[in-house]
């Protein structure tokens, strides 16, 4: 009896916290700011049949004077690809770049597909493409950027406690392209735009509550979702 | 015994004021004191086919031990000390290494009789102007460091010793010498100390030097003269962006050195 009534209680119990955390679940939702996204896609010579064991890698670039795409933003992208079909192989960046060193630094990564043959004319460059069974080399270029910020918060110590008053909201933009190169052909075969924009707003009365607009989480999930279609054979 | 200790620990006046004098005087100090960097990166050894020479390569006392030292200019300043001289070695070893079939590091006029019939001729890097951007009005912890370094290739009789012991060349002697620039900036807003960031724009802009560098030795007017000479032309293709120009924002007005 006593056994049935802990039992019971306990149950009661994980229906509590079942409810607190769906209610924390659906106020985070509410309280994630809005997002706007338009993407743009263009591609050809789908791989119907997937891309076998062949691999994948997503490079950003980063050869302007004004921006850089971001590194987390290409892992990001990375990610999604690897969750959603994990027979599809993507190298990751950073050791795609070292391994290749020199001819992906932004002084010397290709610009066309074309340029992809002098690289080939060293040997131990084409070499190494063949070990690693590249076929496709996928480049991010964009960035996002905060376009506007207004409001202000003060916030103060005190004997009593700490807590911080007023309001303030920020905009982001995001603006990628991907572009999709064959690279046994040394063509270009898909570019994918991601435009994505909101706004996100900071209230504080006491406790600061942030209402984040995940602008580049928005964009990488809606490039993700698009180069997935075209490289997967299961969607 | 020990209660008594204890007790003056917890309740004597004085000892308490000087134990929060000298926290005081740490922290003083803490805030006053240069923030010191020791660049330090891990360096890919470059794929490219390897030339057949064997080089001679000459660091120089300023080259191994190059610092940049930027005393502060007001009081929300700090001093910065970076040192590049361990990472210049080791990066431009790697590079070097793996850019011709062998080198050898002459640091004397005798390590250079020593080898002097089995090496084709000898480097010498220099940094020659380093220029930086520190972020002062922005919590954003993006540095960005541009260097201007000289490259001079000698033949082995060009190499002297000077009374103190530096080696040094005659110009005369000099088969190339020419300049490259490189840039690097610290790739992501998000770490946690300005010493991190500084390190990694500086390993940015070390990679970058070495890139612009394999790309463009083969370029060189004068080298390619002595390549062929010495039927050692390899085929290297040019950097995308065309060397020095592109990929390598100009100087900012206003950026220290």
């Amino acid at each position: 009896m006593n056994r049935a009534l802990t039992t019971s209680r306990h149950l009661i119990g994980n229906k509590r916290s079942l409810g607190y955390g769906s209610a924390l679940i659906v106020l985070f939702l509410f309280l994630q700011g809005c997002v706007t996204a338009t993407v743009d896609e263009m591609t050809f010579l789908e791989p119907t049949e997937g891309i076998g064991d062949s691999s994948v890698v997503i490079l950003g670039r980063r050869h302007a004077p004004d921006y850089e795409t971001e590194f987390d933003f290409i892992e990001c992208i990375g990610d999604h690809i690897r969750r959603g079909d994990n027979s599809i192989t993507v190298l990751h960046e950073l050791e795609f770049i070292n391994m290749m060193y020199p001819w992906f630094e932004p002084r010397t990564a290709p610009l066309r597909p074309q340029d992809i043959d002098r690289l080939l004319m060293q040997e131990p460059v084409a070499n190494q493409f063949t070990d690693i069974k590249l076929e496709y080399m996928i480049w991010i270029d964009g960035s996002t950027i905060e376009t506007n910020s207004s409001g202000s918060m003060t916030c103060g110590v005190g004997p009593g406690g700490a807590g911080c008053f007023g309001f303030g909201t920020w905009g982001n933009a995001s603006d990628y392209e991907a572009t999709i190169w064959d690279f046994t052909d040394q063509t270009e075969v898909g570019r994918i735009s991601a435009n994505t924009s909101g706004q996100s707003y900071m209230p504080a009365v006491v406790v600061p509550i942030p209402i984040i607009a995940p602008v580049q989480g928005t964009a990488c999930d809606s490039l993700g979702d698009q180069l997935l279609d075209y490289l997967s054979a299961t969607r | 015994m020990v209660a008594p200790s204890l007790d003056s620990m917890i309740s004597d006046p004085n000892r308490t004021i000087r134990l929060t004098a000298a926290a005081a005087v740490v922290l003083f100090l803490a805030a006053c004191g240069a923030k010191q960097v020791v660049v330090q990166g891990n360096f890919p050894k470059p794929l490219m086919e390897q030339t057949p020479l064997t080089l001679g390569v000459v660091y120089t006392e300023s080259f191994a031990n190059h610092e940049i030292y930027d005393e502060a200019a007001g009081r929300e300043e700090t001093d910065w000390l970076v040192k590049t001289g361990d990472a210049q070695v080791e990066f431009w070893d790697t590079l070097l290494g793996g850019m011709f079939t062998n080198i050898v590091h002459i640091d004397s006029h005798d390590a250079l009789h020593a080898v002097e019939q089995d090496i084709d001729a000898v480097i010498i890097p220099y940094v020659e102007d380093l220029q930086y951007t520190i972020p002062l009005h922005t919590n954003v912890k993006v540095y960005e460091i541009w260097m201007k370094y000289r490259f001079r290739l000698v033949t082995t009789d060009a190499i002297h010793e000077h009374s103190d012991g530096e080696l040094t060349y005659d110009p005369n002697q000099s088969i190339a010498d020419w300049t490259l620039s490189a840039y690097g900036k610290t790739p992501t807003a998000f770490l946690q100390s300005d010493e991190e960031a500084v390190n990694l724009a500086a390993v940015v802009a070390l990679r970058d030097a070495g890139a612009n560098f394999a790309t463009s030795f083969h370029r060189v007017p004068a080298v390619i003269e002595w390549l062929e000479t010495r039927n050692a032309i390899t085929e290297v293709p040019a950097a995308a962006l065309n060397g020095d120009s592109s990929g390598t924002p100009d100087e900012p007005e206003g950026a220290s050195s």
